[in-house]
C-alpha cells in the first residue's frame, strides 16, 4: 500500500469509517506489532499494548497531518511511544531474564542494511557508519530494542552518566551528518 | 527550563527512547505547550524512521483485531468522541493562545481544545474539554458565560478510590487558582461557583483539573497534580 493510500485511509478512520479501519489495521499491524514487540519482548504485552495503539489510532486518526509526516511513520511514533511508556514504567528487568533479547552483535549490520531501501535510509545508514561502532549500536539498540540508560550502562560497562553524554552526543553528530 | 538547556539533545533522547519514565512524562506534557520542543521531537522521529522501517514485521494473533473492534464499540460512545475529535482540531491554535496567556495559565495549559457549540439562543455556551491525550480520562466542561452556569461531565474519565478530581479557574487577574469545586461520581459539582467571577475572566481562563485528597484540597489551592486542563472557545 502506498503511503497516499495509507494517508487517504486515515482520514476515512477519522471520519470513524470501520471499514477503512479494518484495512489500515490489515495493512500496518504487522509492522507495529513487530516494533512493539522488539521493545517489550513479550507476546502477551506487546498485544495489549498494540490494542492500545490502534484504538488511540482510531482516536486520533483525525489529527494525522500529511505535511508533518508519512501516516506509517505518524502510526509508529504513537506505537513507538506507548511501547516505551510501557516498557519505561516497569522496573528494570535484568537482560538475563530475556535470553531472546542477548544477541544483537548480528542485528547492529541487519538493521543498518535494512535501512538502505530508500534514499532516507541510505543517508541515515552513511551518517551511523560515521558513529564509533560502540556508539552506533547503542544508537541502534535504544531506538530499535528500547534499551533504557540503564540497560545500555550495564550492557556497555559505562556510568550512566557516561551513556547518556555519548547518545547526546550521537545524536548531535548524526544530526550534523544528515543536515550536511 | 533553563536556557541552556539541550532541548535538542532531550528531544533526541525522547524519540530514542533512552528517557526514563518521568522523563518521558514531563517531556510528554511540555511538547503540549511548548512548540520548539514538539518539533524538535517531529524533527527526531523523521530522521531516526528508517530504523523502524528496519524492524522486522511480526503478525499478532488473530483475536486481536476483534478485540480491538470490541473495545472500540464500548468505550467510545458516539457523539462524545466525535467531539472530542472536532475539538482536537482546535488545539494547536489554543496551545498557541495558552503560551500568549503565559503564567500560570500556561503551566497549567497541559493540553487545551475548545469548540463552540451551535449557537441555539442568544447567550450560547461554550465548552472545554479537558484531556491529557486521548487515552486519558477527560471531562467536557459546559459554561453559559452570561448566566454564568455551568456543567462537569466524564467523557472517559475514571474515579480513583479515596482521591477526589477537583475543578479550578485558573486566570492571571485571579491570582491564584480558584476552586470550582469537586467533581463526584457522577461528574456534577456539587456547588457550582461561577457567579463569583466576571463574565471576560472565564472565558479566558483556563480550567484545570488536580486530583487531590478526598474530599478535595485541605489548601484551597492544588496539591496534587494537575492532570488535565482546557479552555473555552471565546463566542465568534
Amino acid at each position: 500500500m502506498t503511503a497516499d493510500e495509507l494517508g487517504q485511509l486515515l482520514q476515512r478512520v477519522g471520519r470513524h469509517d470501520r471499514q477503512a479501519f479494518a484495512e489500515v489495521y490489515q495493512a500496518t499491524s504487522a509492522k507495529l506489532y513487530g516494533i512493539v514487540l522488539r521493545i517489550l519482548s513479550r507476546r502477551d504485552i506487546a498485544e495489549e499494548v498494540l490494542q492500545e495503539v490502534f484504538v488511540k489510532i482510531w482516536e486520533r486518526a483525525a489529527d494525522y497531518d500529511s505535511s508533518k509526516a508519512s501516516p506509517i511513520s505518524w502510526m509508529a511514533a504513537i506505537a513507538r511511544n506507548r511501547a516505551l511508556d510501557e516498557v519505561r514504567r516497569k522496573l528494570p528487568v535484568a537482560i538475563e531474564d530475556y535470553p531472546e533479547i542477548q544477541d544483537y552483535a548480528s542485528e547492529d549490520e541487519t538493521a543498518l542494511a535494512a535501512t538502505m531501501r530508500n534514499e532516507d535510509g541510505r543517508r541515515l545508514a552513511e551518517c551511523l557508519q560515521h558513529l564509533d561502532p560502540e556508539r552506533r549500536q547503542m544508537v541502534l539498540l535504544a531506538y530499535c530494542d528500547g534499551f533504557s540508560r540503564d540497560e545500555l550502562a550495564t550492557r556497555f560497562a559505562q556510568p550512566v552518566n557516561t551513556i547518556k553524554t555519548w547518545l547526546r552526543r550521537s545524536l548531535a553528530q548524526l544530526k550534523g551528518c544528515l543536515g550536511s | 527550563m533553563t536556557g541552556d538547556e539541550d532541548l535538542d539533545g532531550l528531544a533526541g533522547e525522547y524519540v530514542l527512547g533512552t528517557l526514563d519514565a518521568d522523563e518521558r512524562a514531563a517531556v510528554a506534557a511540555r511538547r503540549l505547550r511548548e512548540p520548539a520542543l514538539d518539533m524538535a521531537i517531529r524533527g527526531w522521529e523523521i530522521r531516526l524512521a528508517p530504523l523502524f522501517e528496519s524492524v522486522p514485521e511480526v503478525m499478532p494473533s488473530a483475536a486481536l483485531f476483534p478485540r480491538i473492534e470490541s473495545r472500540i464499540e464500548n468505550n467510545l460512545v458516539e457523539p462524545r468522541s466525535a467531539i472530542i475529535i472536532d475539538l482536537r482540531r482546535r488545539v494547536n491554535f489554543w496551545r498557541g493562545a495558552a503560551i500568549a496567556a503565559g503564567s500560570i495559565a500556561a503551566a497549567f495549559a497541559i493540553a487545551i481544545g475548545a469548540q463552540q457549540f451551535p449557537p441555539k439562543e442568544k447567550t450560547p455556551n461554550l465548552v472545554a474539554v479537558l484531556q491529557k491525550d486521548a487515552a486519558s480520562p477527560a471531562f467536557l466542561v459546559t459554561v453559559n458565560v452570561e448566566n454564568r452556569t455551568m456543567t462537569v461531565r466524564p467523557v472517559a474519565a475514571k474515579n480513583e478510590s479515596g482521591r477526589s478530581y477537583e475543578l479550578w479557574l485558573v486566570q492571571e487577574s485571579l491570582g491564584t487558582p480558584r476552586s470550582l469545586g469537586i467533581i463526584d461520581e457522577e461528574g456534577a459539582i456539587s456547588h457550582p461557583t461561577l457567579a463569583a467571577f466576571k463574565p471576560e475572566v472565564i472565558k479566558s481562563a483556563t480550567f484545570a483539573v488536580s486530583l487531590e485528597p478526598e474530599g478535595g484540597s485541605p489548601t484551597g489551592q492544588p496539591t496534587g497534580p494537575v492532570l488535565f486542563a482546557g479552555k473555552l472557545i471565546p463566542a465568534t
